[in-house]
Order: structure tokens, then sequence, then C-alpha cells
């Protein structure tokens, strides 16, 4: 039988792997983003397996709701990129540190 | 060793295999396409959790409309290869060992007894007739009836965001610059000409 | 009982208030006729008062009126204590005050602020009453206080006269300082008894027989000393007397009743009201007898330089305060009492006669620019005279018991230096004699020199000036002879004030008294009487027989007349060392504690540091995304690390 913490640890691990893809894919902000979508994909999964294991939908609801905020995230994020392509011709991510202190 | 195990087993080596795949390949388009893969096994496993309505969900939005727009995006911007290259393998030593020390102590924590069927009980299963859409129907459009409605609401706000983001028409709102109408000096807006008056006989 | 001391002491604050705020509105009649309706009831009242209380044994009144505050077991009220010495002192103050009254409708006529003028002296006169009749020292202080006040106000009357305004406010710092001292003496009071009451305290002034302060000094000694201090600043002692010739500047009227008979004497009374409590320390008697001394000789001596008739008379009230003080270290209390009571009456006078003396010349004050007015002013002159006999005391004239009781006092008394102070006083009545008599010779006697047109017009002032002159004359002879001996040795003082045995000076003087007219009659016997008239002599040898002789005199002994004209340095020095002491500690504040230390150092300097922390920690902030993501990753590993290695979840408990 596999139990809950099979799934808990399957999802640490994606979601490390997501990690280590932000860290490694610096200067190409596409990446960044579908990392992003592997970290969301990652606890989603946490989720839907405590709701299966603990027998309350609520994971379920939860997850509903990321999947709708994902969307809208990646929407907008992929504007900003679109616009930033557009003013400095390159998506590359040491040209984007305006925000340095 | 059960079917279900089994299909656990096959479906989480491809979620993982497919991720790693993804961080590491330098084609832009390649990863996407492994990250779609890595989307499938999720669904996949997901439906060995009971939760049908939410792996055909993934399936159709994330993947047929997220993942379509990505493709859209790379397709459409210019990415340098060589920099990508340059910069891979700098970081990866660091990467993979915070990495694994991460999941290292995830699994140290995970597996020290809490979350074992002792404690969290077999779940049981439902019969062919359970309906996981009208089950999450049941408790969305009554518990989270307000939430459903913000989600909605927080949608239209994606839309107009993203909407007024790249619209390119930019004479359509009028902008002070503050900097040039500072920088401002008297010879940008007169000129000073030396006009001989004519006589009163000469303008008849 | 009570409403009637209710209305002395109200009396004069209402027709004040009447007067202050609708004084122009009134007129000079209705605002004159108002104050002294207020003041004369008062005197009437306080005669009443002093029948019953002294002359019918009435009991002794103490009660608390209103309690002001309650602070934690603290009780401060107003309350009225009235014995004897307080029916005394009402008398005295309420009857000088009176006469006061009515000599400023002359005195004052030509002056613009007439109505204020009256406002004011009303408005003293019920301070000088709180003073009196209360009984706790946070009313006493309140009286203190405002008496202070009002001479301030009734010094710089004539505020558009620049020597009149630093005089006033001379007299407030100085007397400033004496309150900061009685203050701290009250506090002390408060800290060993508990209580601010006069009779609570006095009932446990056993207690603090034995008790110190740090250093092992006697704390009643210091408690003393410190209300001595006040009763300094108040009556002029030296060296806080240096603002009573300064308070000359202001109208005679306020001279005579403030620095003469009333104001002044706040401070004898204070310390005759705590003689329970100076009784306790022999330390603290003999300070205030060594001080009254000095005052009384140097003040005399001072007095013979002077040119102003004013200032003359200021001085030789200043000696006088030091006779009331030396008789009050002796532990002679009631003497000291008679003192006051008769200087006030023929001091007074004189100050009220040297103002008649001004007027009648438009204002001149200086009498080397007087003479010959004894034709021209008789009432005047024959009041002076009184006056001045009493002053220099003549055989049956009231200063004459009063100051022969105080040198027998002294010469009877056993404290520490008391030979010293004998001769201080001895001597000062030659100086008494020499100086008063001069003051008499030059203003009244000889050739006149007064310049031709002010000679013309010279003549006798108005009855509302000269009346409270004879009237003030009557006590300044009478009174003497017929209360030295109820009031020293008849007891009527005997239950406002306490002589420890062992302070045996009045009971000696009782011992070898007889009547008020053998004492007349023995006076030629005794060396204060030789002493009085030898400077009686020398007055008249300098002033009337050879005056050529006293320019000499001034010529050949120029230094020591260099130390009389400059009033002994006290005045440069308190402008050296405090004036310009206080100037440069405020620069010295100013230009190291506010500008560097707390502009540049902490306003600055905090400003700085900020600064320097931020650019420190600034660079942390990289602009890149990742590097954020990244260390919240690590700091996620270490805290994860930190829960499974160290923390109560260990894993490896």
């Amino acid at each position: 039988m596999i139990a809950l913490s099979d799934y808990l640890i399957l999802s640490s691990i994606v979601f490390c792997i997501g990690l280590a893809g932000i860290f490694i894919n610096r200067t190409n902000i596409i990446m960044l983003l579908m990392c992003v979508e592997l970290i969301l994909a990652a606890v989603n999964t946490n989720f839907i397996a405590f709701s299966y294991y603990g027998g309350d939908l609520a994971g379920q609801i939860f997850v509903f709701f990321i999947l709708t905020v994902a969307a809208a995230e990646v929407a907008i994020g992929l504007a900003i990129l679109t616009l930033m392509f557009r003013s400095r011709g390159s998506i590359d991510i040491d040209v984007t540190n305006t925000l340095k202190g | 060793m059960e079917f279900s195990s089994i299909l656990f087993y096959v479906f989480s080596f491809f979620f993982i295999v497919s991720s790693i795949m993804m961080i590491t390949s330098r084609n832009t388009a390649k990863a996407a396409l492994f990250l779609i893969l890595t989307f499938f096994s999720a669904a996949s496993l997901w439906l060995l959790l009971e939760a049908e309505f939410l792996a055909i969900t993934l399936i159709l939005i994330y993947v047929g409309a997220v993942m379509v727009l990505f493709m859209f995006v790379i397709k459409m911007l210019d990415t340098d290869k060589s920099t990508l290259r340059a910069q891979f393998t700098r970081y990866l030593p660091l990467g993979i060992f915070v990495s694994i020390i991460v999941i290292a102590q995830m699994v140290l924590v995970l597996n020290a007894g809490q979350f074992d069927l002792a404690m969290t009980g077999v779940p049981e299963k439902h019969d062919a007739s359970y309906s996981n859409i009208t089950a999450i129907a049941e408790q969305l459009y009554t518990l989270y009836v307000y939430p459903f409605e913000l989600a909605a609401i927080l949608l239209l706000i994606a839309i107009i965001a993203a909407i007024t983001l790249v619209h390119r028409n930019e004479s359509r709102s009028k902008k002070q610059n503050i900097s040039e109408q500072i920088n401002v000096q008297a010879k940008d807006r007169m000129r000073m000409a030396s006009i001989k008056p004519k006589s009163a006989k000469e303008s008849k | 009982m009570l409403n009637i001391y209710f209305t002395i002491v109200l009396a004069p604050l209402f027709g004040s208030i009447i007067v202050g705020l609708a004084g122009n509105k009134l007129g000079r009649k209705a605002s004159h006729s108002i104050t002294i309706l207020g003041v004369a009831i008062s005197t009437a009242l306080s005669l009443y008062v002093f029948n019953h209380h002294v002359l019918n044994d009435g009991e002794i009144f103490n009660q608390n009126i209103y309690t002001w505050m309650q602070i934690g077991g603290l009780n401060i009220s107003v309350g009225f204590l009235v014995d004897n010495l307080t029916a005394l002192m009402l008398v005295v103050v309420s009857f000088v005050s009176l006469m006061v009254h009515i000599y400023t409708i002359g005195y004052m006529h030509e002056d613009k602020g007439y109505t204020k003028f009256f406002s004011y002296i009303s408005l003293f006169t019920f301070a000088m009453f709180t003073l009196v009749i209360s009984n706790n020292f946070m009313q006493l202080f309140f009286g203190w206080e405002a008496v202070g006040l009002v001479s301030y106000l009734l010094i710089g009357f004539w505020h558009h006269k620049e020597s009149a305004v630093q005089a006033n406010l001379k007299a407030f710092l100085v007397n400033r300082v004496g309150d900061f001292g009685f203050l701290l003496g009250i506090a002390m009071v408060l800290m060993f008894f508990g209580t601010l009451d006069y009779a609570e305290t006095f009932s446990q002034k056993d207690q603090i027989i034995g008790q110190t302060l740090f250093g092992g000094v006697s704390a009643i000694t210091v408690v003393c000393l410190l209300l001595f201090v006040g009763a300094m600043g108040k009556s002029a002692q030296v060296p806080l007397h240096v603002w009573l010739p300064g308070s000359m500047e202001g109208p005679t009227p306020i001279s005579a009743l403030i620095h003469a008979a009333t104001m002044v004497t706040a401070g004898i009374f204070m310390v005759s009201r705590m003689s329970p409590l100076f009784e306790l320390s022999d330390v603290a008697l003999t300070v205030v007898m060594i001080i009254g001394a000095i005052t009384a000789l140097f003040m005399g001596l001072l007095g013979i330089v002077q040119n102003d008739i004013k200032k003359v008379v200021a001085y030789s009230t200043l000696s006088q305060l030091g006779y009331m003080t030396v008789a009050l270290g002796v532990s002679a209390y009631s003497v000291a009492i008679f003192h006051l009571m008769t200087h006030a009456f023929f001091k007074a006078l004189l100050f009220l006669a040297a103002g008649s003396v001004i007027v009648a010349l438009h204002h001149e004050q200086d009498i080397r620019k007087m003479g010959g007015l004894r034709k021209k002013m008789p009432i005047t002159y024959v009041t002076s005279l009184l006056g001045t006999l009493a002053l220099i005391g003549f055989p049956g004239f009231a200063g004459f018991y009063s100051k022969d009781m105080i040198i027998e006092a002294v010469h009877y008394s056993d404290l520490p230096f008391a030979g010293w102070v004998y001769f201080a006083v001895v001597l000062g009545v030659f100086i008494t004699a020499f100086y008063s008599l001069r003051l008499l010779f030059l203003v009244f006697h000889g050739k006149s020199r007064l310049d031709s047109d002010t000679e013309e017009h010279v003549h006798e002032t108005a009855p509302s000036i000269t009346v409270p002159l004879i009237l003030l004359a009557i006590p300044s002879v009478l009174i003497g002879y017929f209360t030295i001996e109820p009031m020293l040795f008849g007891g009527w003082l005997e239950n406002a004030i306490f002589i420890d045995p062992s302070h045996h000076a009045v009971s000696k003087l009782e011992d070898h008294f007889h009547s008020a007219f053998s004492l007349i009659t023995h006076s030629v016997m005794t060396l204060p009487f030789w002493m009085m008239v030898g400077g009686g002599l020398t007055a008249w040898v300098f002033c009337i027989y050879r005056t050529d002789w006293a320019d000499l005199i001034q010529s050949k002994f120029k230094r020591i007349n260099y130390v009389l004209n400059s009033l002994y340095g006290f005045d440069r020095f308190n402008e050296i060392i405090f004036v310009r002491g206080s100037l440069k500690i405020g620069n010295l504040l100013w230009k190291i504690s506010d500008m560097a230390i707390i502009d540049q150092l902490l306003v600055n300097g905090s400003a700085r540091f900020a600064r320097y922390v931020g650019a420190f920690i600034r660079p942390v902030q990289t602009g890149y995304v990742y590097h954020y993501a990244f260390f919240m990753i690590i700091s996620l590993m270490f805290v994860l690390g930190w829960v499974l290695v160290a923390s109560d979840y260990s894993f490896f408990s």
C-alpha cells in the first residue's frame, strides 16, 4: 500500500527539483516561470494526497483555486515578459536588476 | 505488490525524470515539452488519488491553455542560446547540493512515522458510482462560494492587467515627462527675432 | 470669632480687588475710601482681637478652615492660628497699614497710578495678614511669597524709571535666594515630622533631637539654619541685605509699610513662631546671633556716609533688624517682638516724615541740599524729633526700652561669641545715635542749603500727610513704657513662645527688672546711655558746630571712606561672581552642551549613524530576484536543519 508519506516525499523531491531549476537557469525568465509551474504542480500533488488520505475534500477545493491563480499569474507574467523584451531587446536576467539597492 | 502501487511508482518515475530533464535542457522549447510530460504524470497520479475532476482540469486548462501560451511566447521571443550555456555549469553544483540537502531533510522528517498508514488509516476506495465532480460541486457552491466568486474576479483582473500591459497604443493617455519639462530652456520655447516695423504708409 | 478673623484677613483683599479692577471708573475719592475702609475695619477688629486674646486671656484659636489638598498622608490646608503673638502682629500690621493708606492720599496726589497704588498696598496688607495668621508652613510660605511679590510690584511702581526696574528685580532675586533656603527648611520639616502643621510639628519636636543627616550634622541645626536663610532674605540680614537700599526706589509710603514695619519683620516673626524648633539647636541660635550682630554693626556704619534721606533710614532699618535678630539669637524672643513692635512705629514714622520732607521740597532727596526746615515744617520736625529720639534710645521713649532690653539680654547670654556681640550692639548704639542725629541736624537744623525757589515755596504738608505722622508719634513715645512689663515678663507672649530653660537670658532680665520707670532712672548708669550721648554729641559737632571737621576727617580717612561708600563691595561681589558667572555658565552650556553635544552628536550623529548602517546593509539588495530566492532557500535549509538537529523536536533525541 502506498502511504501518505510516499506521496509527500515525491512532492518534496519535485519541489526541490523546481528550486534547483530556479538556481540553475538564471538567465532565462521563461525557464524561471516554468520552474515555478513545476513547484506548483508538486504542491498541488501534496494537497490532493492529504485530501485523499484525510478524507476531507477541502484539499481538492484548494487545488482548484491554486490552479486558477496560477493561470492568472502566468498570463500576467508572460505579458510582463513580452513588454520587457520589447523595451530591452533581450530576456537576460542580468539586465533586469534595476531593483538594486 | 498491488497494481496501484506499481502504477504509483511508474507515474512518479516519469514525474521526477521529466522534471529533471526539463531543468537541464538547453532548449527552451524542449523544456516546455518536458513540462507538459510532467503535468501528464501529475494528472495520472491525481487519478490514482481519486481526484478525477482536477486531473482532467489540469490537462485541459493547464496544459491545454497555459502551456500553449508558454509555447507562443517562447516562439515569439528570441532567446540567445550561448548565454544559456555559459551560465549553466557555474551554479550547477551549488544548486544540486542545496537541493539534495533539503530533500534529505524532508525525507528524514516525512519518514518519521507521523504520516504512516497506521496514523492516517487506509482510505476507503469509493465505488464506481462515485462522482468526484458532484462531490466537489457540493462543497464548492455552498461552503466556498465566496472564494469562488473572488477567483472569478481575480481572473477578470488578470485579463484586464494583461491587456493593459501589452497594449501598444501609447497615445491613448496623455502623460507628463517631468524631467523634460524641468530641463526646458528659454531657447527651446522662444526665438528672438528682430523685425523692422513697417511704417504706416508701407503697410497700406 | 472665626468670622472676625475672616473679616480681618479678607477686608483688605476685597478693597484691593474692587479698586484694582474698577479703580479708574470709580475715581480717586471712591478708590481710596474703599481701601481705607477695608483696612480700617481690619484695624478695629484687630484691636478687638488683641483685647480678647491678650488682655482678656482668650483661648488660642487653631483651626483648619479649608483643606486644599491631601497628598498621601499629608494634609495641606488653609488654617488660622490666633494666639497672643498673632494678635499683636495683627494690630501692628493693620495700624501701620492704615496710617500708610491715609498718608498715601497726600503723597501720591499727583501720581497717575493713584488707584493702582491703593490696590497694591491693600493687597500687601492681605498677604501679610495671611502670613501672620497661618497655622501651617504652606500658608506661611504662600504669604511669604505674596508679600515678596507685592514688594516687587511696588518697588518698581514707577516702571519707567530704569533704576526702579533694576531695583525691583534685585529685590525679587535676592528674596528668591532666601526663599530657596526657606523651602528646603520646610521640606526638611516635612521629612522629619511628616506634617506641615505648626501644632503637630511642635508636639513632636523632641523626636528630632538625636537625628543627624549625612555627615553627622545635627538635623535640627540644619532645619533651623535653612529656615533662618529664609529669614535672612526677607529680613535683609548680611549677606542677603543688598536689596533693601535699592528698594528705596519705590514710593515712600511703601518704604514705610513694607520695608520698615511689616515685610522685613516677617522673618523675625517667623523665627519667633518657630521658637520651639530653634531652642533645640544652640548652633543655629549662635549663627542667628552672630549674623544679627554683623548686620547691626556694619549696616549702621554705612548709614553714616549716606546722603540720600531715604537711604539713611534704610540702613537704619537694616541695623535695627540686626538688633532684632540678635535678640532672637539669645533666645529673647519676646524682646525681639517687642523691638519689632516699637521699631514698626518709629521707623514708619521716620520714613513718612522723610516722605513729607521730600514732597515739600518737590522730590528732592539729597540731604546736602536741605537744612533749616525746622521752622518751615514744624509738625514734621516735631514728629521726626520724637521718632529719632525713640530710635536712638533716649530714656523713656519706646526704642529705649526695647533696645536696652536687647543689650541686657545679650549681656546675660551664655552662647559662644556673646561677648563680641555685646560689644557690637553697644557700639551700635553710638553709631545709631550718630547717624540719626546727623540726619536730623542736616535736614532740619543749621543754615538752609536749599536752592532759592524751592525755599520760597516750602511749607508744611497737607493734613493727610501730617495726621498719620502724629498718630504714629504717639505710640513711638508711649508704647514702650506701658507694654514692656506685661510683654516681656508678664506672660503676654507666653503661650506662643517656647524658651528652653538652659537659655536663661530672659529669666535673668526678669530678675533684674523692677519697673519701667526705674529703668529710666537707672539708665544714666548704663553704658548704652553714654554711648548714645557720645553719638549725639559727635553728630552735633560735625553737623552744627564745625562742619568743616567732617570734610577734614573724610579726606584723612580716604580708604575707610571708600570702603563705606562702596557698601563693603557686596554689590560688586554679587555682580562679578553671580551675574557674570551665570552668564558664563550659560554661554558654556550653549556652546558645548547645546551646540556640540545635542546638535552635533546626538541629532546629527544619529542621522549619520543611520546613514552609515544603511550604506552597510544596502548592498544586500542586489536587484537580482534569484539571489533573493537563493537566500530564502538557504535559510529554509538551515531552519530545517536546526529543527531536525538541535530543537525540541530533534531527530536525535
